[in-house]
């Protein structure tokens, strides 16, 4: 599976929505992205790519964009 | 002894593992099956002797972890170590802090941050990284060395009372942040205990404190570290966001 699947399914899972929602979603712009959901998300990345992240990249996860920037400082290309 | 081992095939952290009631309880949880993850602020020849020591006495594995608890990065660095080994963590005792009494109008506040940032911060940082470990596992028990003090009022206890108070509130909401990953979260408040930092005290305020409790002499180490080794233990299961006092009935 790639990193990109990887990475799509674990917002698709973690906030019960569809592909073609992820392009443009940010933080609380979807019901299921609220702060329990973000919990939710980044258990669910770190689960899929093996990592732990530190507290300030998972406070500065605010969108599905910004997410593929802070994964790769933990060397996950997507 | 108790006949059987309550905390057999799992893995405890402790902080403060080198003096007090963190060495007793390194000994108490070893002596009941449990492996150690020891952490002190460095490196010496004698709690290297203690800890190995310990491994032979009971049968058990004894690692060592030195960090600062006012470097965050050493904390940081030094945790990451559990994470990248993929380590279980079944049990955190975070049991490691410094004293200080004084009047408030005596106590700069540089002070107080630094008692703050001990007592306080550096605890919520290794409960921020150990947790995380514990959630993926669904399960695990976090023990908190709170205070008598952080729970009723001693003049000169300002900085100390405080922060030992934050970390109460900090074990009371955690409590429902973690159980849903079935990871439960307590704090010890122990009155005043036969250890270095009891010695410390003035003469007055300790006579005051041990004529407080209706037991009338001050806790012994042990008393505490089992305590802990409850909370830590299954026996504890339903136990979640509770202040224990072991202080003799205050």
């Amino acid at each position: 599976m790639s990193n990109l699947i990887k990475y799509n399914e674990a917002f698709i899972s973690s906030f019960q929505i569809t592909e073609d929602q992820l392009a443009n979603l940010t933080y609380q712009s979807v019901q299921g992205w609220d702060s329990v959901g973000h919990m939710a998300l980044i258990a669910a990345l770190e689960e899929s790519f093996d990592i732990m992240m530190d507290t300030d990249d998972i406070v500065d996860f605010s969108s599905y964009e910004k997410g593929k920037a802070i994964l790769k400082k933990y060397n996950v290309t997507i | 002894m108790l006949p059987f081992k309550l905390l057999q095939n799992k893995t405890v952290l402790i902080t403060g593992s080198n003096r007090g009631i963190g060495k007793v309880a390194v000994e108490v949880f070893a002596m009941n099956g449990a492996s150690i993850w020891a952490c002190a602020r460095k490196e010496t020849p004698e709690i290297e002797y203690f800890l190995n020591n310990i491994a032979a006495k009971y049968g058990v594995n004894v690692r060592k972890l030195y960090f600062d608890l006012t470097n965050e990065i050493e904390i940081r660095e030094s945790l990451k170590t559990l994470v990248t080994e993929k380590c279980k963590i079944d049990v955190l005792v975070n049991n490691a802090g410094i004293a200080h009494g004084g009047f408030l109008q005596m106590t700069p506040i540089s002070k107080i941050k630094e008692v703050f940032e001990i007592n306080f911060f550096s605890q919520l940082l290794i409960i921020q990284y150990v947790s995380k470990l514990m959630m993926k596992q669904k399960s695990g028990s976090i023990v908190n060395m709170a205070s008598i003090v952080g729970l009723d009022g001693y003049p000169g206890y300002t900085a100390y009372g405080s922060s030992k108070a934050a970390l109460i509130y900090a074990t009371k909401t955690l409590a429902r942040e973690l159980a849903p990953y079935n990871v439960r979260i307590n704090a010890i408040a122990p009155g005043l205990t036969e250890t270095d930092m009891a010695m410390q005290m003035e003469g007055k305020a300790k006579d005051k404190m041990v004529n407080d409790s209706a037991m009338k002499r001050l806790a012994k180490p042990e008393e505490i570290a089992n305590m802990a080794l409850f909370l830590a233990s299954d026996l504890s299961s339903f136990v979640n966001g509770q202040v224990m006092r072991v202080d003799g009935g205050m």
